[in-house]
C-alpha cells in the first residue's frame, strides 16, 4: 500500500513542489495549508506521516503537533528554520519525531520518512515477549506494558524502547540509536535521542525522575534493565 | 590709501605668529605624548611652584631690604658714635692711634691718618675697602657706607671722616647674624615652597584622576562596545560637563546598537526570506533530475547548471545566516566531547573530497576536544573546499599536537595543500569575508562567495581555539591552515561522546 503523507506548509510553492518530489517517490501527498485544515484532512483520513512546517498561521507547530499526537502515534517531521534555538527541543516535546531545516533536499526528506517507517526487527524465536520486571514488551504486536497496563507509545518511541530491549543490559551510545532508530550517521542529532528517551520515561517508567527501566549509564550512552 | 591695508596687516601676522610660539613652546614643554593626567598633573606642580616661588622671591627680597636696613642703621649710628670716641681718644692723645681704636667694643677700625693706615684687627684692612667708598670718604670728606663682601659673609663697612683730627675712620661689621636670619628666612621659604609644589602636585593627582575617571571609564565602555556588548552604558551623573559626555556617548551606543541589530536582522530576514524559494527551487529541480533522460541533451545540460547553482545559492544562504548569527551574538553551541580522529574522518567524509588522507602523529589518536560536532564539520569541510578550490584537489590533512606547547593541552589539525601558497600579506586577509584572495581569482574561482574562511574563522573563535594560514614549512609549494583546539580529556575514550546525556537523566 502506499505511503500517505500530510504535508502542513502555509506557503502554496513549497507545498506544491515538496508534494512533486514525494510523489515522484510513489507516495500519496495531502496538502494542507494551516493546522486547523490538517486537523481536519487527518481525522477524516489519517496519514502514514505528517511533515509540519513550524511557522503557521494560526494555531503553529508545535500546538499542531501536540493535537495529532493525542489523535495517533503517527511518526511527525517537523521543519524548522534554525538548528540552535529553542525549536527544535521544544518540537520534539511537543512529540515530533524528526526534524530537518529548512532548506531541505527532497531526497533527505524521502530518506528520514522511510527511517521513520521503518518496521521493529523481527523478534527472535523464543522473544516474542520481552520482560523488565513489571515492563513487558511485545515487539510483534507492537505493545508495552507497565504492571499489565498498556502503554500508549508513538512508533518512535516503540522502536527506541526495542532496541534497548533487543540487547538485555547492553549499553547503547547516542550515535548507535540515532543510526538504528532515525537512521542519521555521524552528524545526527543527539537531541533527538535525549528528547525519546526523556519522553519514553514519561511513559515506562513508574517515577520518571528516578528511572529504573530506562537509566543513563554515565558516558557511554542509555540502558534497559529489569 | 591702498597701502593701508598691507601695513595693518603686519600686527596682526605677528600676533599670531606670537600665538604660534607660545603654543610651540607650550607643546615643546608639553608634548602631546604626554597624557591628559600626566598634563594635568605637570601644569598643576609647575602652577604651585611658580607661585610659591614667586611668594617667595617677593617675601625674601622684603624680609632681607627690611633687615638689613634695619641693621645698616643701627650701625651707622653706632658707628657715628663710635667715630666721635674715637676722634676724641686721637685729639687727646693723637700718637696712640692703636689705642684709640682697641679702648672699646669688637668691631674691627681702620684708621687712615696722615697717610698711615691703622686697623685693629688683621681681618681688616685697606684693601677691603672698595675704592669709590674710599673716594667717597677721603677725597670728598662725607661720611658713607657700603656692604661688601668680607671673606665668607657680607659686611657693613662705615666710613666716616674725623675732620678735626684729619683723619679717616673707618669701621666694618659683620653682618653675619642678619645673614644667618636671612638664611633661615630663605630655607623656611624654600621649604614652603617645596611644601606648596607638593600640594600642587597632589591636588594635581586628585584633580587628574577625578577627570580622567570618567574618560577611563568611557574608554572602558567603548571597548566593551567594540566586543559586542551593546548593552553597555556610561552611569548618568549629576555634573553637568560630564552628563554631556555621557548623554552624547549613549546616544551614540543606543544608534549603534539600533543600527547594528537592523544590519544584523536584515542579513538574518534576508536569508530566511531567501530560503522559502530556494526550498521550492530545490524540489523543483530535483523532480526535474528524476526525468533528466526524458529531456532533450540541451535542456539537460540547462538543468544541471541550474541544480549546481541551486545547490551553491542554498550555500550562500546557510553562510549568510551563519553570519548573520554571529554578528546578533546568537550562536548557541551544542558541545560535546569528540573523539577528534574519528569525527576528522567523519567531518572529511561529508565534505567535498572524501577521500582526503589523514596523517596523524603519535597519541593524537586519543584525543578529544570538545566542540559542536556539525559547526566543527563545517569548518573542515570549508577548508577543503578552499584547498581543492586553489591546489586542483589534493590537501591532505595533519593531526599533531601544537608545535609550541610540550605539555600536549593543544592540538592542531592541518589541512595542507600542493597550490601556488599564499603571497604576503594574504596570510590575513583571506579571513575577511567575501575576500577572493590576490592570486588571480585563484583561490575562490567560480564557486563559494568568499565566506567559508570567514566562517571558518567565526566558528573557531567561537571554539575557544585559533586558526592562522602559512606557506608550507617543507620547502614544497602550498599554504596550509592550522586550527588550534584545546584538548579535552586525553587516552579515556569512553568517556567520549555521552557527556550530554547526564543532564537529560
Amino acid at each position: 500500500m502506499a505511503i500517505r503523507v500530510l504535508t502542513v506548509e502555509d506557503d502554496e510553492r513549497i507545498r506544491a513542489s515538496v508534494k512533486l518530489a514525494l510523489e515522484d517517490e510513489g507516495w500519496i501527498v495531502d496538502e494542507a495549508p494551516t493546522g486547523e485544515d490538517a486537523i481536519a484532512i487527518f481525522q477524516n483520513t489519517p496519514a502514514d506521516v505528517v511533515l509540519i512546517d513550524i511557522m503557521l498561521p494560526g494555531i503553529d507547530g508545535f500546538e499542531l503537533c501536540r493535537t495529532i499526537r493525542k489523535l495517533s502515534d503517527v511518526p511527525i517531521v517537523m521543519v524548522t528554520a534554525r538548528v540552535d534555538t529553542h525549536d527544535v527541543v521544544a518540537g520534539l516535546e511537543a512529540g515530533a519525531d524528526d526534524y530537518l531545516t529548512k532548506p531541505f533536499a527532497p531526497k533527505e526528506l524521502s530518506a528520514r520518512i522511510r527511517a521513520l517507517l521503518r518496521r521493529v526487527r523481527p523478534s527472535a524465536p523464543g522473544h516474542s515477549k520481552l520482560v523488565f520486571g513489571n515492563l513487558e514488551i511485545i515487539p510483534d504486536e507492537g505493545k508495552v506494558t507497565l504492571g499489565g497496563k498498556d502503554v500508549p507509545l508513538t512508533k518512535t518511541e516503540f522502536r527506541l524502547l526495542c532496541e534497548l530491549a533487543h540487547d538485555p543490559n547492553g549499553v547503547f551510545s547516542r550515535e548507535v540509536l540515532l543510526d538504528k532508530v532515525w537512521g542519521h550517521g555521524y552528524f545526527g542529532d543527539g537531541r533527538l535521542v535525549d528528547v525519546h528517551i526523556r519522553r519514553l520515561r514519561m511513559k515506562v517508567e513508574v517515577d520518571p525522575a528516578e528511572p529504573t527501566h530506562v537509566v543513563t549509564v554515565r558516558g557511554l550512552g542509555y540502558r534497559l534493565q529489569s | 590709501m591702498t597701502f593701508a591695508q598691507p601695513t595693518a596687516r603686519p600686527p596682526r601676522y605677528r600676533r599670531t605668529r606670537a600665538r604660534r610660539i607660545i603654543r610651540n613652546t607650550a607643546r615643546a614643554l608639553l608634548p602631546r605624548r604626554i597624557g591628559l593626567r600626566h598634563r594635568i598633573l605637570i601644569s598643576f606642580g609647575a602652577g604651585a611652584m611658580i607661585l610659591s616661588a614667586i611668594l617667595a622671591i617677593t617675601t625674601y627680597g622684603f624680609t632681607r631690604s627690611s633687615f638689613v636696613q634695619q641693621r645698616t642703621t643701627a650701625e651707622i649710628n653706632q658707628a657715628f658714635a663710635n667715630a666721635k670716641r674715637v676722634q676724641t681718644d686721637l685729639l687727646a692723645d693723637p700718637a696712640d692711634v692703636i689705642g684709640s681704636l682697641e679702648q672699646f667694643g669688637s668691631a674691627q677700625r681702620l684708621l687712615y691718618s696722615n697717610g698711615v693706615w691703622t686697623s685693629n684687627s688683621k681681618g681688616f684692612t685697606q684693601a677691603d675697602i672698595p675704592t669709590a667708598l674710599k673716594t667717597r670718604v677721603v677725597t670728598d670728606v662725607k661720611a658713607a657706607n657700603m656692604i661688601v663682601d668680607h671673606g665668607t659673609n657680607a659686611a657693613l663697612i662705615v666710613g666716616i671722616p674725623l675732620e678735626q683730627a684729619h683723619a679717616f675712620y673707618f669701621e666694618l661689621e659683620s653682618l653675619r647674624e642678619t645673614q644667618g636670619a636671612l638664611r633661615s628666612v630663605f630655607i623656611a621659604l624654600m621649604l614652603s615652597g617645596a611644601i606648596t609644589t607638593a600640594v600642587g602636585i597632589g591636588l594635581g593627582l586628585l584633580v587628574s584622576g577625578r577627570t580622567v575617571r570618567p574618560l577611563v571609564q568611557a574608554a572602558q565602555a567603548a571597548s566593551a562596545i567594540a566586543e559586542g556588548r551593546f548593552d553597555t552604558r556610561l552611569e548618568t551623573t549629576q555634573d553637568r560637563d560630564l552628563e554631556m559626555l555621557t548623554t552624547a556617548f549613549n546616544d551614540m551606543v543606543a544608534t549603534l546598537q539600533t543600527r547594528v541589530e537592523r544590519d544584523a536582522r536584515f542579513t538574518s530576514d534576508v536569508s530566511h526570506e531567501l530560503r522559502s524559494p530556494l526550498m521550492t527551487l530545490a524540489a523543483s529541480a530535483q523532480v526535474m533530475h528524476s526525468r533528466r533522460d526524458e529531456l532533450p541533451e540541451r535542456s539537460q545540460a540547462a538543468l544541471d547548471l541550474l541544480i549546481g547553482d541551486v545547490a551553491r545559492f542554498q550555500g550562500l544562504v546557510e553562510d549568510l545566516l551563519e553570519i548573520s548569527r554571529f554578528d546578533a551574538g546568537a550562536i548557541r553551541l551544542i558541545n560535546e566531547p569528540l573523539a577528534l580522529l574519528e569525527f576528522v574522518r567523519q567531518a572529511i567524509a561529508v565534505s567535498s573530497l572524501p577521500r582526503t588522507d589523514v596523517i596523524f602523529a603519535a597519541e593524537t589518536d586519543q584525543i578529544l576536544v570538545q566542540g559542536d560536532k556539525r559547526r566543527l564539520a563545517r569548518v573542515f569541510a570549508n577548508l577543503i573546499d578552499n584547498a581543492r578550490i586553489h591546489s586542483g584537489g589534493k590537501p591532505k590533512i595533519i593531526i599533531q599536537f601544537a608545535d609550541d606547547d610540550p605539555t600536549k593541552s593543544r592540538v592542531w589539525v592541518i589541512v595542507e595543500d600542493d597550490g601556488s601558497g599564499l603571497i604576503d600579506g594574504e596570510e590575513e586577509k583571506i579571513f575577511e569575508r567575501f575576500s577572493r584572495g590576490g592570486t588571480a581569482g585563484q583561490r575562490a574561482g567560480s564557486e563559494g562567495a568568499g565566506l567559508g574562511l570567514a566562517l571558518a574563522a567565526e566558528h573557531i573563535a567561537l571554539h575557544s581555539g585559533s586558526i592562522w594560514a602559512e606557506n608550507r614549512r617543507d620547502g614544497i609549494r602550498g599554504a596550509r591552515f592550522i586550527v588550534d583546539l584545546d584538548v579535552f580529556v586525553q587516552n579515556e575514550p569512553a568517556l567520549g561522546a555521552q557527556r550530554n546525556t547526564e543532564t537529560s537523566s
